[in-house]
């Protein structure tokens, strides 16, 4: 149980490939935070620096104030009493389930019989009190995962290292293990870091989200800040799936370069009714500015081609062809051809066919002026 | 060259896996089941022709040896209190050198493998290095540096020690098989340390785990089973080598049975040493079988997972001093005999000082030019080279059939295949004794074709079958529904595929047979002397310079083959 702060933290491979660069977090004591990003977006490269497996090669790294990477300073991984778990487990094959979870406190020199009564407490709490004297061999995925877990908590470390630590198992089995993991990380009050690239997982364990990119942090936030203020274009398209519509910002106005796309007009305001503008705003006056408008699969309504059109801007607009529609948990995942830009949209309520033409009316989008611009991921 | 050793290993475990389930698998192969193909689709054809050359390759020699072996005749042979001294001695020295060996390669696998040792690119071939020269050869270098007149104790003269080191007697031989075999456990042990993943290491380290402890807990439990492949590998290779017990041990009469089988075979005072000769093959074999067999009792290979190899180990403080030890025990045991070798070839007579004035290539020329040595090599060149076209026409058919298609005589044949490999060589050469005269091929350099084919066939079926068995299946069935028939499809698509597998296999025998020692040695007659044979006599005669400017040829050109062999298959791997 502690805190977590790295500043200005980067990573240079040998190679010359940048891993890591600039990455400001601070991980709150008892606090679940996700690290969330495509695959070479540097997330596992973060947790692999915190463990203390890569070196950083700027910027600093604590824990619990102390400093453990950074300027002449270097605490190797078995000296910063952190646990991880592994995507693949790494559960040794050697030792049996008990000696497997009691290895960390073997090695701290906790006498015998304490070490036993430990072993069997938390094998309790992971739900393997039966197991102690299997072989590693005889686990199935779901109690191998377990295990881990157990040994990476047993010895009460400052922070739990989860490392896509449940992307190698089964989908219900995944589902349940992730509850798990929550009730287990509440109830001891851990700090925890978990890599993931499924989206889904990270919104719904988390306190907090960083989603990553390219090495660096593009925003830091809880799942419904994530949701509902994506800072960039990116951030949006990641997290929600959004389409991304480039185009022009005159006057606080979003004019797309897609012919379909229009933005509903507020009738008081300059802005666009439903749109959130991100970005620095404008000085009145200014000359026009390119921008990128985010469609969330969310915020879009399908007409039939042939209904009626109230608002008057939308005529003439080109139709839509549904190219794929796959059903799914909350609806219809379809894609649509819109004038030759492919629209995420999710429809529920009808069920839409293949080559059906529809008209796309968009009721919401994020527009984020000048991506160079943007607000960094603000670290809290 | 390392896949070539690690096949040996894979050979070891394999033919110990499948000899229990496979015992008196020899019969004729039954119907196989069909699905799909008609009767007589070529691939049924090239199982029978396989099938009928394993027998005479492999079979008919085990078969004689295990027959004449057990007759009463044969059997008068244990009551010879020299054969017991030797069996001994075969059984301490092989015992010795191979946990020598096998702790050595430990140590330099970890060291170079894992740890943070810098310069240990070239430090790994330069240990590697005894490995690429024939047992023969090795200990001729070091009986060039450590004889009366070698460089060592001329300098401990000029030193005023009395004290005369000598390379000569048991010690002796346990010291260079070790030496000699130490390669091949390193090459097996580093194969499953690479097999370890990098996380289960990573885990120990964020239990809190230390360098030293990640070795001891983590480690060194996960490598047990190859450090138990890499002991047996190198016990059975030890037990019947002939160039070093005989160069090094017979001058203080340390006999093993490899020597003695030598001595039965070329004295005249044994009316038939036929009996006796099969006795100690079967001995041997009986020998070699056990352990293969007790490294199957012993518990196999734990379930690793997949994943990268874990960052190097750092070794903090004593790395430098590690660095220079092994380099300056590396230097010692590698280089300076071979040094020692070419400076005795490069001399005109042993003790003439070594300066570069004295320094000729008289001896080069007159051993490259003497009649003995031409013949050698001729005999050699065409023995290795026929040896090395019909390892790879029969190893690639081998594989084709264990890799296409399941059969009830897969097993069997893959058992007879790879046996003799874990077979020692003094065996195959008596088996070969034995069926020769019924063949008509006595005294015919066609006996030591024989023997060189069931010695090496295992070879190419390694070589080939590794990446045929990565190839998919659905290549050929791509084939197949392309319209080409079964054998069409597997001439086409996977033998295609497999040729350049098959033809490095084939190098490989080429370059190990053409410098053989152990079963040329055994099988010679006038007029078929091979150039290990050659150099040998020469060697045995005194003519020192002689002998070591062949051997210095016959090192340089398989240190050269050998590395261009594997670098090539190497690149192929990556490719």
């Amino acid at each position: 149980m502690a805190t977590l702060e790295l500043n200005g933290l980067g990573h240079v491979y040998e190679n010359g490939h940048v891993g890591l660069s600039g990455i400001e977090l601070n991980i709150r004591d008892g606090e679940f935070l996700a690290l969330l990003g495509p695959s070479g977006s540097g997330k596992t490269t973060l947790l692999r620096t915190i463990a203390g497996f890569l070196r950083p090669t700027s910027g600093s790294l604590a824990i619990d104030g102390k400093t453990m990477a950074g300027e002449g300073t270097w605490v190797p991984p078995e000296k910063r009493g952190l646990g991880m778990v592994f995507q693949d487990h790494a559960i040794w094959p050697h030792l049996n389930v008990a000696g497997n979870v009691g290895y960390p406190l073997k090695l701290a020199g906790v006498p015998k019989t304490q070490l036993n009564g430990r072993v069997a407490e938390v094998l309790e709490q992971v739900g393997l009190a039966e197991y102690a004297r299997r072989k590693p061999s005889a686990l199935s995925g779901g109690q191998r995962q377990r295990v881990a877990l157990a040994r990476a908590i047993i010895a009460s470390p400052k922070a739990l290292l989860l490392d896509e630590a449940l992307s190698a198992l089964d989908e219900p089995l995944r589902a349940r293990l992730r509850l798990e993991l929550r009730a287990l990380t509440r109830e001891e009050g851990l700090t925890a870091v978990h890599v993931t690239h499924d989206r889904a997982e990270a919104l719904g364990l988390a306190d907090r989200v960083a989603v990553l990119r390219d090495g660096m942090i593009q925003q830091v936030g809880t799942p419904a800040e994530l949701l509902e203020t994506p800072v960039n274009s990116f951030v949006a398209s990641f997290v929600s799936d959004a389409t991304l519509f480039p185009g022009t910002l005159v006057d606080g106005n979003f004019h797309a370069d897609h012919p379909g796309l229009r933005l509903p007009m507020g009738s008081g305001s300059q802005r666009n009714h439903g749109t959130r503008l991100i970005g620095q705003p404008l000085a009145s006056g200014s000359r026009s500015r390119r921008a990128v408008a985010a469609v969330a699969p969310t915020s879009v309504r399908l007409k039939p081609a042939g209904s009626p059109i109230h608002v008057d801007n939308l005529a003439g607009g080109p139709l839509a062809r549904v190219t794929s529609a796959l059903y799914g948990r909350h609806g219809y995942e379809t894609s649509l051809d819109w004038a030759g830009a492919t629209l995420r949209v999710l429809v529920t309520g009808w069920t839409p066919k293949e080559g059906d033409m529809v008209r796309p009316l968009v009721d919401q989008a994020h527009v984020f002026c000048e991506e160079a611009g943007a607000v960094q991921g603000r670290a809290a | 060259m390392s896949t070539h050793t690690l096949d040996k290993a894979a050979v070891a475990q394999k033919a110990a896996t499948d000899r229990a389930s496979s015992a008196g698998c020899d019969t004729a192969a039954p119907k196989p089941p069909r699905r799909g193909g008609r009767p007589g689709d070529g691939l049924s054809v090239l199982r029978t022709v396989v099938w009928v050359l394993m027998a005479l390759v492999v079979g008919l020699p085990l078969a004689a040896l295990v027959f004449q072996g057990v007759q009463p005749a044969a059997r008068q042979v244990f009551g010879d209190p020299a054969v017991a001294v030797a069996a001994i001695n075969s059984v301490a020295s092989a015992l010795g050198s191979a946990l020598l060996a096998t702790l050595a390669g430990a140590v330099l696998a970890v060291l170079l493998e894992r740890c943070n040792i810098p310069s240990r690119n070239v430090l790994r071939w330069l240990v590697l290095l005894p490995f690429l020269i024939p047992p023969f050869i090795g200990a001729m270098s070091w009986m060039a540096l450590l004889g009366a007149n070698g460089p060592v104790n001329k300098a401990l003269q000029g030193l005023g020690i009395d004290a005369k080191l000598s390379i000569f007697g048991g010690w002796g031989v346990v010291f260079l098989l070790a030496v000699h075999s130490y390669p091949m456990a390193y090459l097996v042990i580093a194969a499953t340390l690479r097999r370890i993943p990098g996380n289960l290491e990573e885990a120990a380290r964020i239990s809190g785990a230390g360098t030293s402890q990640v070795l001891g807990t983590v480690l060194l439990p996960l490598l047990r089973p190859g450090l138990l492949a890499a002991f047996v590998l190198t016990l059975v290779a030890n037990l019947s080598d002939f160039g070093i017990p005989a160069l090094i041990g017979l001058p203080e009469r340390y006999t093993t049975l490899t020597t003695l089988v030598y001595r039965y075979l070329a004295s005249s005072t044994t009316s038939n040493p036929l009996p006796a000769v099969a006795a100690i093959g079967l001995l041997l074999l009986v020998l070699a079988v056990l352990v293969v067999l007790a490294q199957r009792k012993l518990p196999a290979d734990t379930q690793l997972g997949s994943g990268p190899v874990g960052q190097r180990l750092s070794l903090g403080g004593v790395r430098i001093p590690l660095t220079v030890l092994l380099w300056v025990s590396t230097i010692i045991i590698c280089l300076v005999p071979l040094f020692a070798l070419a400076s005795q070839a490069l001399l005109p007579a042993p003790g003439v000082p070594l300066t570069w004035e004295n320094l000729s290539m008289e001896n080069i020329v007159r051993v490259a030019t003497s009649a003995g040595a031409i013949s050698g090599i001729e005999n050699s060149l065409r023995l290795a080279g026929g040896a090395a076209v019909c390892c790879t026409v029969l190893g690639l058919g081998i594989a084709l059939l264990l890799t296409r298609g399941k059969h009830r005589s897969n097993t069997a044949l893959d058992v007879s295949a790879t046996l003799p490999q874990a077979l020692p060589g003094l065996v195959i050469a008596v088996g070969w004794l034995l069926i020769a005269p019924m063949l008509g091929i006595f005294n015919t350099p066609w006996v030591i074709l024989g023997a060189y084919v069931m010695a090496f066939l295992a070879l190419v079926v390694q070589s080939v079958r590794a990446p045929l068995a990565s190839v998919s299946s659905t290549l050929e069935e791509a084939a197949r529904s392309s319209g080409a028939s079964p054998l069409r499809a597997l001439l086409d698509v996977t033998t295609r595929l497999a040729a350049p597998a098959a033809l490095t296999g084939g190098v490989v025998v080429l370059l190990t047979a053409v410098r053989e020692l152990t079963i040329s040695i055994l099988l010679v007659a006038p007029g078929t002397q091979t150039l290990g044979v050659s150099i040998f006599n020469l060697q045995q005669a005194g003519d020192y310079g002689g002998a070591s400017a062949l051997a210095l040829l016959v090192a340089m050109a398989g240190i050269l083959g050998l590395s261009a062999t594997a670098a090539l298959a190497n690149r192929r791997a990556n490719n």
